[in-house]
């Protein structure tokens, strides 16, 4: 009697505990629920979706080349690899390869982006552990990658830097210089890292035998990257689906043995010596050549080829020569400064008053009527009908740059069309394997993209790794499966 | 011989466990670096130096005469991933060209898109307002920011350096940057 009073009494349950999804140690937007008895964690259940913006729908409704900027969204800590994995994706889709120097360029700076992601993870790994000079360190020497990304891009984070068939622009000779410099130094400060902390007893007991995978659960979960490979399994894509330079340089890829917290944090400090080494490899290797596949069906063509017409010096009119016009009504309807009149099977004519200039007409005539007049501008239309001439027997410069401008003008309205199918393509980013799955209807938009993000899938085995723990150990969890909840919810 | 090797494992475990090493070591770098420069710069005071071709805040290049190269084609229109940019046209010009800031996300398509040499965008980042009104930009800001950010030569350098691509991406042109062997 008197112990069912007491059980009654000194009743106990698991107690439900919500962390996050503002939570300075959940890195984003991560919600757990988390069942506790007393400290110990009984059941812990991720919820994602906070950040969700659609970026497999976006990339529906938006052409090959305009949904890059999507990329850096996802996983915004290395934008710089997102984008590679997609440009990688795209150029197989399309059949086309980027050439040797862009190749080599896309490896550097997809290198450095993979250093820049594992020092931000260590700074804040570090910092929810309780080391905060590390973070400080960490920051110091990315804030000189971010400047050499602002150094060739002009933008330090969300960077849009490759393209489809190549890179924007090609690398200033200072750019480098300084990251020749940078990898001279940088092992040096990773030995100042591991003085702070690698030895460290509070790191070690926060670390050492947390979270323990072993390697075939670790598989089974589809866990991918350092977070795979610090349970002993040397699962690299770089190493077994080369892409871009990888197959030039010569790297090892650093593996755990236990599969706890300690030695993924080890992989990954060896994985920023290899990076490093890589960098220097290829550095020291980057060939002359071009940076863009000479291929005018997937590129914007050159834009200095297209200054005949387009520089502001030349004073083009347009003109409809009243002969090869057929009436169709099509330059009229193209016209965005409602220029062109003309009754229906009757020649149109451009009143020059009103004409921008915009090379509207010029693309959409399919009959070859609108000519440009050199030096034109402003003068009236008798005088111009004397001066033009048929497409065919315009100087030459000028036939090659109203092609081109042709061509600009379909690229960036329809887009390059991809081939019919489907593929799937995986990148090697620093948190994990990346996948771009892309089903094409032949039309210049993916009828369907979908991304798998390492981010997802690592959240998924967060229950596995923290069960049993402590609660402070929940911390170390998220810390150790590197997640960007951009990424992961996209 | 076994034996004696973990004897002294076990010794030297002791004397790291009662000797704080590994701290005492942490601490040394700490205060090293107590003694070295600053990294950190004290921001409003002190400017951080942008590299050319930052990707901020939008211009609209003008041509020898003054006026707005722009000729309204609606390109950087058609190409922009987030739909920011609005043009129409009236008597032979653009009579609107108007960037909505807030939706832009700073790819630079537009650049790249613009056959005609037309849209830059500065390197100004320190466009904050109270009021949505002011960081709307309409044509007559877009120039101004033109003259402001893009002055003299700098215009021009801007269009050779990121204005992509030129017909020297897709061939090999002359000074092309190389690793030029160590340093000493």
């Amino acid at each position: 009697m008197i112990q069912k009073e007491a059980e009654k009494i000194f009743e106990t349950r698991e107690l439900n505990v919500n962390m996050g999804p503002q939570h300075p140690a959940t890195h984003g937007v991560l919600r757990l629920v988390l069942d506790i008895d007393g400290e110990t964690i009984v059941k812990v259940t991720p919820y994602v979706g906070y950040l969700h913006r659609g970026i497999e729908k976006l990339g529906e409704s938006l052409s090959y080349f305009q949904a890059l900027p999507l990329t850096d969204r996802m996983d915004y800590v290395s934008a710089m690899s997102n984008n590679i994995g997609y440009v990688v994706a795209v150029e197989k889709l399309f059949g086309i390869e980027a050439p040797e120097r862009a190749k080599f360029i896309r490896t550097i700076v997809g290198e450095m982006s993979r250093i820049s992601n594992h020092l931000l993870w260590l700074a804040t790994h570090a910092l929810d552990i309780g080391a905060m000079t590390v973070f400080l360190y960490c920051f110091r020497e990315r804030e000189w990658l971010l400047d050499l990304f602002e150094m060739i891009c002009g933008a330090r984070l969300t960077v849009t830097y490759p393209r489809v068939g190549g890179v924007r622009n090609d690398v200033p000779q200072e750019f480098l210089e300084s990251l020749w410099k940078f990898t001279d130094e940088f092992p040096s400060r990773i030995l100042e890292y591991e003085t702070l902390i690698d030895q460290n007893r509070i790191w070690l007991q926060r670390t050492v035998d947390i979270g323990v995978i072993s390697a075939e659960e670790a598989i089974n979960m589809g866990m991918t990257g350092p977070t795979l490979r610090g349970s002993g399994v040397p699962y690299d894509i770089r190493k077994h689906m080369p892409y871009d330079a990888y197959d030039k340089v010569d790297f090892d890829v650093p593996i755990g043995t236990k599969g706890d917290t300690y030695d993924r944090y080890r992989c990954r400090m060896l994985e920023l010596r290899q990076s490093n080494n890589i960098i220097r490899q290829l550095i020291e290797k980057l060939p002359p050549g071009p940076v863009m596949v000479d291929d005018p069906k997937f590129t914007l063509p050159p834009k200095d080829k297209m200054m005949p017409i387009t520089h502001p010096t030349k004073e083009i009119a347009y003109f409809i020569l009243e002969k090869a016009c057929k009436g169709c009504g099509m330059c009229m309807r193209a016209c965005p400064a409602k220029a062109i009149t003309g009754e229906k099977k009757a020649a149109h004519k451009i009143n020059q008053a009103l004409c921008v200039n915009c090379a509207n007409c010029l693309v959409t005539c399919k009959f070859k009527s609108v000519t440009v007049v050199s030096g034109g501008k402003g003068l009236s239309d008798e005088k111009l009908a004397e001066l033009a001439v048929a497409p065919d027997q315009l100087p030459e410069d000028i036939k090659q740059a109203q092609q081109l401008l042709v061509k600009q003008f379909e690229f960036i309205k329809k887009g390059p069309k991809a081939p019919e199918g489907d593929l799937y393509v995986a990148t090697e980013v620093p948190k994990g394997e990346l996948g771009f799955y892309f089903v094409s209807d032949g039309s210049g938009k993916p009828f369907r993209m979908r991304l798998r993000a390492p981010s997802f899938i690592h959240a998924g085995c967060l229950p596995r790794l923290c069960v049993g723990h402590l609660v402070a150990d929940v911390i170390a969890a998220i810390g150790t499966i590197d997640i960007v909840l951009g990424e992961c919810d996209r | 011989m076994e034996h004696s090797v973990t004897v002294r494992e076990i010794t030297k475990q002791i004397i790291k466990r009662f000797t704080f090493i590994e701290i005492l070591q942490g601490m040394a770098l700490t205060l090293r670096k107590m003694f070295s420069r600053a990294v950190t710069i004290q921001y409003p005071k002190e400017r951080r130096h942008i590299a050319p071709g930052f990707r901020g805040q939008h211009a609209l290049a003008k041509n020898q005469a003054g006026r707005a190269k722009c000729v309204g084609c609606g390109l950087c229109a058609a190409i922009c991933p987030s739909q920011c940019i609005h043009i129409t046209r009236a008597k032979g010009q653009v009579d609107k060209y108007e960037v909505d800031i807030l939706r832009c996300i700073y790819c630079g398509f537009c650049v790249e898109a613009c056959p005609y040499g037309a849209v830059v965008l500065t390197e100004n980042y320190e466009y904050s307002d109270y009021k949505k009104e002011n960081i709307y930009m309409k044509k007559d800001k877009l120039l101004s920011n033109w003259d402001k950010y893009m002055p003299g030569k700098k215009g021009e350098e801007y269009f050779d350096k990121f204005w992509r691509p030129l017909s020297e991406d897709f061939g090999t042109p002359p000074g092309q940057s190389v690793f030029k062997g160590k340093k000493e």
